[in-house]
């Protein structure tokens, strides 16, 4: 064997977490006279629309995508955090999770250290929380500055100050003040609808099905996009990295969780990244749309950060950056990301890049710059190798022309992805998420439990 | 102090209006020809103002503002033919009409009609 052959990573933290119990009978024993909470959507602070569900974060902790970590944080966990970017048990994590209830909420469930809390989601019992501490958010501003940084504090990257346009910075800002801290266990298993069954792979399964495919390394192509033909090169010619011959599998995995009006609506992403391997652009042998899901927190770096945590659990060996990764307007440098990997950010507790830092990742980078049509060329072209002027591919770009009802050229969106955006328009009457759907996904999630 | 732009899409329908306005010497095309379109100029200015205007509007990587209503996007074609123009004060005639756009776009972020295209 090729001493240069690269190998699965562990899962960060040496093992995965699995925090899930299928036997009702013994989850209806563990819940029994244990007091009860509606899970409820974490508001805008200003607004009173929904931007997050702690639900999803359950979800992601418990099947492991989050490994190590177990549940919501304790005090001391998420001021690690937010100094060093560590949890308590030395391993790197880049956003603090907590379980946050309002003090009314607190007063009525009258739980402390020791209790059982029963999480009921969509009416059913989901998902327990044992609760070790109980400790206060006093000011959540502050909370939301330190998440995310200051152009002060962190000058190696952060542009401008984080305020409420930045819809990770008004998640943060919007919390409850009070933090129940402890482990988290799903005791109901909840039922993706479909479409999203079928993209459904927590780190065990996917780690299954890279085995089942012979794929020893596999690079993730991170995505919250109806993927254009700039991004299936991207793909492609990333996967040419990788040992001694280029990578086994693509796994695309779509971020699902609340969504900005404008964005493309999920059902759309995740059935569109699909189209390009049933149309043959990227065989399905080699490529494999999936989803997680979370909130995005859009925090550019430390979103890559979490980004290579979720696809080294999921068994990937390599991870794709781009230009302006989990990023919205211009809080970060362009290239705050490829930063972060290459040489570390100090100022977020990275002397070194995230994979040679004790206790950091084994998952690789693969810093890629841009696609773009080559009109010399006459056809897409990587803008570090092609030496003509290229015409810029943008996804706003392309939004506006869908929107005016214009297909785009068959060079820039294969007309099978553009067939799944139609497909859903005529679903929901909109090619983009509008209000309407932004609220109706908020409340109809993208799971249904059954009884317990 | 960036060069800012909005792109004017051009089909059939459109290209028959333009005709006789001297603008089609500045059609370009993009993606080997499969593209026609006019690049209307916006000052640092007016970009400021379409952002705060509209809460969906994004300047992409290209300079380009997009994800603007397409109440919006047909004002300035219409703008275009009628000052048979591609600078600044095309925006500017635009933004004379925003209650006007803002309330077409009310209508528009509910329903839109999809194209008849052919599903698989």
């Amino acid at each position: 064997m090729s001493r240069f052959l690269i190998q699965r990573p562990l899962p960060h933290g040496g093992r995965l977490v699995e925090r899930v119990v299928t036997d009702k009978e013994a989850a209806k024993k563990m819940i029994k006279g244990c007091p009860s909470y509606d899970i409820k959507p974490t508001l805008h602070y200003e607004t009173g629309v929904p931007v997050r569900n702690v639900y999803r974060e359950i979800m992601s902790i418990c099947y492991g995508f989050f490994s190590p970590v177990e549940g919501s944080m304790k005090q001391a966990e998420v001021e690690r955090i937010l100094k060093e970017r560590r949890l308590l048990n030395e391993w790197i994590f880049p956003y603090p999770l907590v379980f946050d209830i309002s003090e009314e909420d607190y007063k009525q469930l009258g739980v402390g250290p020791g209790d059982r809390l029963v999480l009921n989601l969509k009416g059913k019992p989901f998902a327990i929380l044992d609760i070790e501490e109980v400790w206060r958010i006093d000011n959540p501003e502050e909370l939301a500055h330190l998440t995310f940084g200051t152009p002060e504090r962190n000058p190696e990257v952060v542009r401008e100050p984080f305020n409420k346009k930045h819809p990770g910075w008004v998640i943060y800002r919007s919390l409850q003040p009070v933090v129940l801290a402890g482990k988290y266990t799903i005791i109901n298993e909840p039922k993706f609808r479909p479409p999203f069954d079928r993209f459904w792979y927590p780190p065990r399964k996917s780690r299954e099905e890279f085995d089942k495919r012979g794929w020893r390394t596999v690079i993730n192509h991170q995505t919250r996009n109806v993927p254009h033909v700039g991004h299936e090169f991207l793909m492609k010619c990333a996967a040419f990295t990788g040992d001694v011959e280029p990578c086994h599998g693509i796994l695309v995995n779509a971020v699902i969780g609340v969504k900005r009006r404008g964005d493309y609506p999920d059902e759309a992403i995740v059935e569109g990244h699909e189209a390009v391997n049933k149309g043959g652009y990227i065989k399905p042998e080699r490529h494999l749309p999936t989803i997680v899901l979370w909130d995005m927190r859009y925090g550019n770096p430390l979103e890559s950060l979490l980004h290579g945590i979720i696809r080294q659990n999921m068994g990937c060996t390599h991870h794709m950056f781009g230009r302006d990764h989990a990023a919205v307007g211009e809080y970060y440098d362009k290239w705050a990301t490829q930063i972060l990997w290459t040489k570390g950010i100090p100022s977020y507790g990275f002397p070194a890049p995230p994979t040679d830092v004790p206790y950091g990742l084994d998952i690789r980078p693969q810093n890629m710059r841009e696609f773009s049509y080559c009109p010399t060329c006459k056809e897409m072209a990587y803008s570090e190798t092609c030496g003509h002027k290229r015409e810029k591919l943008s996804g706003s770009f392309l939004r506006g022309m869908v929107a005016e009802g214009v297909q785009p050229p068959t060079i820039i969106m294969r007309p099978e992805v553009y067939k799944v955006i139609v497909k859903w328009w005529k679903h929901f009457g909109y090619p983009f998420c509008n209000e309407k759907y932004v609220v109706n996904k908020e409340k109809e999630l993208e799971v249904d439990l059954e009884d317990l | 102090m960036g060069e800012y732009f909005m792109v004017v899409l051009l089909d059939d329908h459109r290209m028959a209006k333009i005709r006789g306005t001297g603008l089609e010497e500045h059609i370009k095309y993009m993606f080997g020809g499969e593209l026609r379109l006019l690049e209307v100029k916006v000052t640092e200015e007016l970009k400021d103002r379409i952002l705060q205007e509209f809460d969906t509007a994004r300047v992409d990587s290209r300079g380009a503002i997009t994800d603007v209503p397409v109440a919006f996007m047909r004002e300035l074609f219409n703008q275009v033919v009628e000052k048979k123009s591609l600078g600044p004060e095309v925006v500017e005639a635009v933004l004379e009409k925003v209650d006007e756009i803002k309330k077409a776009a009310e209508k528009e972020s509910e329903y839109l009609p999809p194209p008849e295209i052919e599903e698989e």
